[in-house]
């Protein structure tokens, strides 16, 4: 009974019942909610979203925070898409995302001297290089939107692993660029559950000073860290690329709330230790799911937000409370 | 030493070497002013179109008109280069400001030196001599209705998107527009409340797919923010349902260039090149003591038969392009 207890009062069966229990609220009122093309457009609609999670819940996990993704993101892309156009060189659809996840880690590296060999505040830091990253692209690259997309990668953007019809005759469809969110997760899966590494993001994230003590270089983690999100985050921007089909510096930037409240929502903490994959990909599509469906409910839009406010604050707060109450029971049962 | 050698001797001297050369040449017919415009940042497509018409000015009247603008749309380095242009002693300031409240002080600072301060797209401006605005949001959202109505066969189901809820022109616009369906096409409905699209694309696109879910009828979209069409065309694309949603909205012929004609059925904009070129007009006749009042033809296509509201000058310079012109207009 109360190993029963406890795996619902986890954070992640929260967010999952919060879900259930939202989408068939969702259904009620508009039956056309509940289907297999309603999930699929979800997933679609969650790929960026859901690769940056990936990155966001490794720092997370590593004890820090990183707002600085969204600008690596489209930093990578918008440089990678004007260099290649730029040089006018034939690219395949794979060298694009190649060269945005080298750019992302170029970036990441910056975050990872100051914070993992310096050791500044991740806040402080990422909140500075979301804002210098931002500032170079539109000083340096460039500030105009770019729509004449190379033909390789409309083709790209046009190639659907599902395609079918809802329930209203209107196709749906998930696009090939679902493998990037597939393989991305895959690797930090492997990398976080059986890998040294991944024990010791864990290790830093639970307690800095411990996982020092017993021999982990704490600043050389931490630094490849960085990296590895600024890569990701650099995929994440070529996903939203390929997705729209057009390059826009001022894109992205502005989405990190969403994204942190995502992985937050999965289960990580903001003090470390915790999170794991399956959560930030759960946590992302609530999110999206919550951020595009209450249209559906007729939700008018100044309400959404405060919808979408309450549901974080439950989401996030319910298991938290659940365990102080738990903790604060056995405490009192404790025979004096 | 003339009178005339002597003062442009002091002009050379103070760094005003061109505008003085340009006057001796022209002060035969017409004094010849010195106007710059100040943009809020210069590199960008959007005011390299606004420089060809402020050269335009300067090639077909003979006066020094010049713009310049910083690296970055930001107030103070705005702010900076009017101080600069008010120490220099210009005739006029032509400006498209960053952010009103901020360029007050500086304005303020120009007017009491004598100098025309004319704004664009500014129209809450104080401390001006006048402000051009390309259209009167109203009459601009009525002709984005107009054409939606005329697609849609003046029936059926339709939604508007504005970039924020709190975006003050986006919402004239589109209250605007709802208002004159309202009252002119009663067999057309508003499906829902006026959609956020963040000036997103992609926050355009997933709000269309779940319209189009929830009100499978739906015939129209209109968009303000230049990336809510595309965002619409896309999902409307995706759903396999080109041509029958009817899309026009506010966008550029650089951003909405591959739905024209397919998914988009029309955008409009305004030219900042004529704009530009109103603001530098206008100045001159500020200049030459000119009253400006309603009907006036400014000589600028769109500005022929201006509106005049306190001091704010507004012409109907909207510029529609349909896949037939597009490529006429390369920002």
């Amino acid at each position: 009974m109360s190993r029963l207890v406890a795996l619902i009062a986890s954070p992640r069966s929260v967010v999952f019942l919060t879900a259930v229990v939202f989408a068939l609220v969702i259904g009620a009122l508009n039956p056309n909610f509940l289907s297999v093309a309603t999930l699929i457009d979800l997933l679609r609609n969650s790929l960026v979203t859901g690769i940056f999670a990936l990155g966001v819940m490794m720092v997370l996990a590593s004890g820090g925070i990183d707002v600085s993704f969204t600008a690596v993101g489209v930093f990578a892309m918008y440089a990678t898409v004007s260099l290649v156009l730029g040089l006018d060189l034939p690219m395949p659809v794979v060298g694009f995302f190649v060269i945005a996840a080298l750019i992302g880690a170029g970036l990441g590296i910056l975050n990872g001297l100051l914070i993992g060999v310096l050791g500044l505040p991740t806040l402080i830091v990422t909140l500075g290089t979301l804002s210098f990253f931002r500032g170079a692209l539109l000083t340096f690259v460039g500030t105009t939107y770019i729509s004449n997309v190379p033909r390789n990668v409309i083709a790209f953007a046009r190639t659907n692993i599902v395609r079918l019809e809802n329930a209203v005759g209107q196709l749906v469809s998930l696009p090939l660029a679902f493998v990037v969110l597939a393989g991305v997760a895959v690797v930090v899966a492997l990398m976080m559950n059986v890998t040294q590494f991944g024990r010791k993001i864990y290790a830093i994230g639970g307690s800095e000073e411990g996982a020092r003590r017993i021999g982990i270089d704490v600043g050389w983690v931490k630094l490849r860290i960085y990296v590895i999100a600024g890569g990701i985050a650099g995929l994440a921007g070529m996903t939203h690329f390929t997705l729209s089909r057009m390059a826009n510096p001022f894109d992205l930037v502005g989405s990190e709330l969403d994204v942190i409240a995502a992985v937050v929502l999965g289960g990580a903490r903001i003090t470390g230790g915790h999170g794991s994959v399956s959560g930030a990909l759960l946590g992302a599509l609530v999110i999206t799911m919550i951020n595009t469906s209450l249209l559906s409910a007729g939700v008018p839009s100044y309400w959404q937000k405060v919808v979408v406010g309450v549901l974080i604050l439950v989401g996030t707060g319910l298991p938290i409370a659940i365990e102080r109450f738990r903790s604060q029971r056995a405490r009192l049962a404790r025979p004096a | 030493m003339t009178i005339s050698l002597k003062r442009s001797l002091i002009a050379a001297a103070l760094g005003l070497g061109i505008a003085a050369s340009g006057a001796s040449a022209a002060a035969a017919q017409d004094k010849s002013y010195s106007i710059v415009t100040v943009v809020k940042l210069s590199g960008i497509a959007w005011f390299n179109r606004m420089e060809e018409g402020v050269k335009q000015f300067a090639k077909d009247t003979g006066n020094n008109a010049t713009q310049v603008g910083a690296a970055t749309a930001d107030s103070a380095l705005q702010i900076q280069l009017i101080e600069d242009l008010v120490a220099r002693g210009v005739d006029a300031i032509t400006v498209v400001p960053n952010s009103p409240q901020a360029l007050e002080p500086v304005l303020k600072r120009a007017l009491d030196n004598n100098i025309v301060v004319i704004g664009h797209e500014g129209a809450d401006l104080k401390n001006i001599t006048y402000d051009v605005e390309a259209f009167d949001n109203k009459a601009y959202g009525e002709h984005l209705m107009k054409r939606l109505a005329e697609d849609m066969g003046e029936e059926g189901e339709y939604a508007v998107f504005v970039g924020y809820l709190t975006s003050n022109t986006h919402n004239q616009w589109v209250d605007a527009a709802i208002a004159y369906q309202k009252a002119h096409y009663p067999k057309m409905t508003l499906v829902v409340d006026k959609l956020e699209s963040q000036e997103q694309q992609q926050v355009a696109y997933q709000k269309t797919r779940e319209l189009l879910r929830t009100h499978p009828n739906l015939k129209g979209v209109q968009g303000s923010a230049g990336t809510d069409v595309v965002g619409a065309a896309l999902a409307v694309e995706e759903a396999g349902l080109s041509g029958k949603v009817k899309i026009v909205g506010t966008s550029l012929p650089s951003i909405a260039g591959p739905y024209l004609g397919t998914e988009i059925d029309m955008i409009s904009f305004w030219d900042p090149a004529k704009a530009g070129y109103a603001q530098d007009v206008l100045a001159v006749k500020a200049l030459k003591k000119e009253p400006v009042k309603a009907g006036d033809d400014l000589g600028v296509e769109g500005y022929n038969d201006v509106k005049v509201d306190g001091k704010v000058v507004y012409g109907q310079a909207w510029v529609d392009v349909t896949e037939e012109n597009a490529d006429k207009y390369d920002f």
